[in-house]
């Protein structure tokens, strides 16, 4: 399809109905040669929005990946300059799994409008949910989240997935508003200090700390080490947790926690160095591609209440 | 009707070769024509309206030789004679051995007319077998239903006469008594003990679209509710027949109607919303209200949605809510039976899973668009740790099956020639689906409805919401 249309969900569905029909007798006329199969595979609804080419290209790519471990029906809905555009296209993406004999397909609507026509795009998302198996919006784009659609767009999610360390992207108020709604919010900037807060409880589990001090670069906290920071907080009360900036131009992420006089822990890329005194140990910390960050939001389909409790403690 | 969906339903049944050799059609109205422009219309009816079927000229060729036309008045008592005449010579020349199916594909207001005319002109009777076919509303309430009964059985006896309500005639909803009764593992949870409610559920994406002048007199109570839906519900809820026979099956249902409670005026409003759309969206498209519609008055109270809950009073289903609803101008086109399970006793996985294993298990009977059948559950995500994750059991007819199946009205049709009246309705059973609808006409016919209270492209008014929330339950999202 292309140029403006006219779209209704029901023929987008009718199309995906053929889709398949069409996938089923093509596999139908291999299978008699190879034995194989085709499976639809379908745990989710996935509708994230992209906001230009390139942007829509590294999703599709993030997207591909995330289809093995979350097989979904995926919308992307991309925003393009211009007024007055609509269009939308159904297809599969399909794998075979190293070892077997049968192919593994999952569903994909994309859909590409112009900003002025995005409100009208929750009409068309909405009915194209798949029934009764978690919502998922992932929002990337800017433009999206600072316009009037986004009131029509949130309510299709159960759980809406951001990355407030983005450019333009969802701050912690806006966040703290999806929860107060009743929606299950992520933020990959959450999900990116995950393996650092375990390094940090393995290295605390047999000491009572008196002083923490996040060192970041730059001279504003970025969301990485403000949600340390706060983690900290909240999970050791009786601690005087600090932040402080390098005072140079910078991105804003932690480089050094201090805990007491003796113990740092220096991130550096891939990992980070552990010294207790003069002992000194190599964490390997992965810095988690797009991909696998939402390989692991997408696993957590209820309110994680750990994540709920920092972003209240920032927000009050 | 006939153009788009008799003629193909008839065309496709003699694709297949499931009519008899001798097989004609007589088609009857006022406008005066030939036999062969009456084949040409016929022809490119067919061709235009048939679906996922080639059209074979050649088939065509054949079949069309048994297509005839007389023009005649309902009215008009010489037109039956013609009629009779006309029918005598298509039984010598075709060998059809006299038997006749009539099927009033007319307004409902001249079937008893026309039933009267057939039997004035003694078309009711022959040496083979006659049967008279109508199309729903049978009568627009109850008292109008006695009366329409009353009269069609002075000429037909009710074994003659058939009900078609098209509903019956899907997959699907046949398939709900092969699911049910042909398997061993769903009856025994089929009952108050684990099911925990019923919703079903009949929207359109489209408005009236054009019709407004004859929905205005109908609205959703009565063109869905009452027949269709009622029957839908019947199906899912009767008792299992003792064999498979016409009477047998239809005896249970007509129970089930029987045992619908019947609404107090003062529980009405509690138990039953309407509502009516106004301007809003059909995807990306902007859509009227209803009251823009055509031919419709400004200060309409037709209601293009309903919702109701009915209770049935017996001991299967006792304190089990069945919620129907059905609109118009929603966010898209389905037709489902969805059972909710009640919960698991215990929720040993609650801490692990922050409370999704209290998801209940869902059933889900699509009609359409894609008919199938779902078991909604919960499972284990793979990997280490106990996270559970609702998941969707899905069979479907059009892959499971890779046949194609036939339309309601090959069903159906098919059953009438051959005299199989399982999916029609009986005169006890329209008359206990009125009944049960009948104090929910009257409480609205007495209501000034702030209308429209829902925006086209919506799933219906707040009011419908609340309504299931008294009884602490959710509408699904189809």
């Amino acid at each position: 399809m292309s140029g403006t249309q006219t779209i209704k969900p029901d023929k987008i569905l009718k199309e995906l109905g053929e889709l398949w029909t069409n996938m089923g007798k093509s596999d139908e006329a291999e299978d008699q040669s190879h034995g194989g199969g085709l499976l639809r595979a379908c745990a989710m609804t996935l509708i994230s929005f992209a906001d230009d080419e390139e942007d829509c290209i590294a999703l599709g790519e993030v997207i591909a990946g995330l289809m093995k471990e979350h097989p979904s029906r995926a919308i992307v809905v991309r925003v393009r300059e211009g007024e007055d555009y609509l269009s939308a296209r159904v297809f599969a993406q399909c794998w075979m799994p190293f070892g077997h004999r049968r192919q593994i397909c999952c569903e994909q609507v994309e859909i590409t409008c112009s900003m002025d026509r995005l409100a009208h795009v929750a009409a068309i998302v909405g009915p194209l949910a798949v029934p009764d198996l978690p919502r998922v919006i992932l929002l990337r784009s800017a433009r999206v989240v600072r316009s009037g659609a986004i009131r029509k767009i949130l309510p299709l999610g159960d759980k809406i997935i951001v990355d407030s360390a983005r450019a333009g992207a969802c701050g912690f108020g806006e966040i703290g508003g999806l929860l107060d709604a009743g929606h299950i919010a992520g933020d990959l900037a959450w999900t990116r200090i995950t393996e650092l807060r375990s390094l940090i409880a393995q290295v605390l589990s047999s000491r009572k700390p008196s002083t923490i001090t996040i060192e970041y670069e730059g001279k504003e906290a970025g969301p990485e080490a403000r949600y340390l920071d706060a983690w900290l907080e909240v999970s050791l009360p009786d601690t005087r947790v600090g932040l402080k900036g390098s005072g140079q131009p910078g991105s804003g992420k932690p480089t050094i926690i201090r805990i007491d006089g003796d113990l740092t822990i220096q991130l550096a890329p891939g990992g980070a160095e552990v010294r207790i005194g003069s002992l000194e140990q190599w964490a390997s910390l992965p810095s988690g591609t797009d991909e696998q960050l939402l390989n692991s939001e997408l696993s957590i389909v209820v309110h994680d209440r750990v994540f709920e409790r920092v972003l209240n403690h920032i927000t009050a | 009707m006939t153009k788009r969906k008799l003629m193909p339903a008839l065309y496709r049944l003699a694709y297949e070769g499931r009519l008899a050799p001798g097989f004609a059609v007589v088609g009857v109205s006022r406008t005066a024509m030939s036999n062969d422009e009456f084949r040409d219309r016929m022809h490119d009816s067919v061709k235009k309206f048939l679906e996922d079927s080639p059209f074979d000229e050649d088939l065509w060729r054949s079949f069309a030789q048994g297509l005839t036309y007389v023009a005649g008045d309902v009215g008009d008592p010489a037109s039956y004679v013609e009629l009779g005449k006309h029918l005598a010579g298509i039984c010598e020349d075709r060998k059809t051995e006299d038997n006749v199916l009539f099927y009033l594909s007319t307004q409902p207001s001249q079937y008893a007319e026309i039933a009267e005319g057939l039997a004035g002109a003694g078309l009711n009777h022959g040496a083979g077998w006659r049967r008279i076919v109508i199309e729903k509303p049978f009568g627009h309430d109850l008292d109008s239903a006695g009366v329409l009964n009353g009269r069609l059985q002075k000429c037909f006896n009710e074994s003659e006469i058939y009900r078609i309500d098209h509903y019956l005639g899907k997959e699907t909803v046949q398939n709900i008594m092969a699911f049910r009764f042909g398997n061993g593992i769903f009856e025994p949870l089929w009952n108050r003990t684990y099911i925990d409610h019923v919703q079903i559920t009949a929207a359109e994406s489209i408005g009236v679209e054009g019709r407004g002048a004859y929905y205005q007199e109908a609205g959703a109570l009565r063109d869905m509710i009452q027949n269709h839906l009622l029957q839908v519900m019947a199906t899912v809820a009767m008792e299992p027949a003792s064999s498979f026979t016409s009477d047998a099956v239809r005896d249970e249902r007509a129970k089930l109607l029987r045992a619908i409670r019947i609404m107090r005026p003062d529980q009405v409003a509690d138990n039953a919303v309407a509502g009516q759309y106004g301007p809003g969206r059909s995807g990306s498209e902007r859509v009227g209200g209803f009251l823009s519609e055509k031919g419709v008055n400004p200060d309409s109270q037709t209601n293009t949605y309903a919702a109701v809950t009915f209770l049935v009073d017996n001991w299967r289903w006792a304190g089990v809510p069945f919620y129907i609803r059905t609109g118009k101008a929603m966010p898209k086109r389905v037709s489902e039976i969805a059972i909710q399970f009640r919960t698991a006793p215990l929720a040993m996985f609650r801490k692990a899973t922050a409370g999704a294993e209290t998801v209940p298990n869902m059933l889900i009977l699509r009609i359409q668009p894609e008919e199938g059948i779902s078991l909604k559950f919960v499972s284990k995500r793979p990997g280490s740790g106990m996270q559970l994750r609702p998941v969707s059991m899905d069979f479907n007819y059009g892959s499971s099956f890779g046949e194609r199946s036939p339309s309601a009205y090959e069903t159906l049709l098919l059953d009438a020639i051959s005299g199989d009246a399982t999916l029609y309705t009986r005169q006890d059973m329209v008359e206990a689906s009125w009944t049960a609808v009948q104090p929910i006409m009257d409480y609205w016919a007495t209501q000034k409805f702030n209308f429209p209270n829902y925006a086209a492209g919506t799933w219906g008014p707040e009011a419908a919401d609340e309504m299931l929330a008294r009884w602490g339950h959710t509408w699904r999202k189809p």
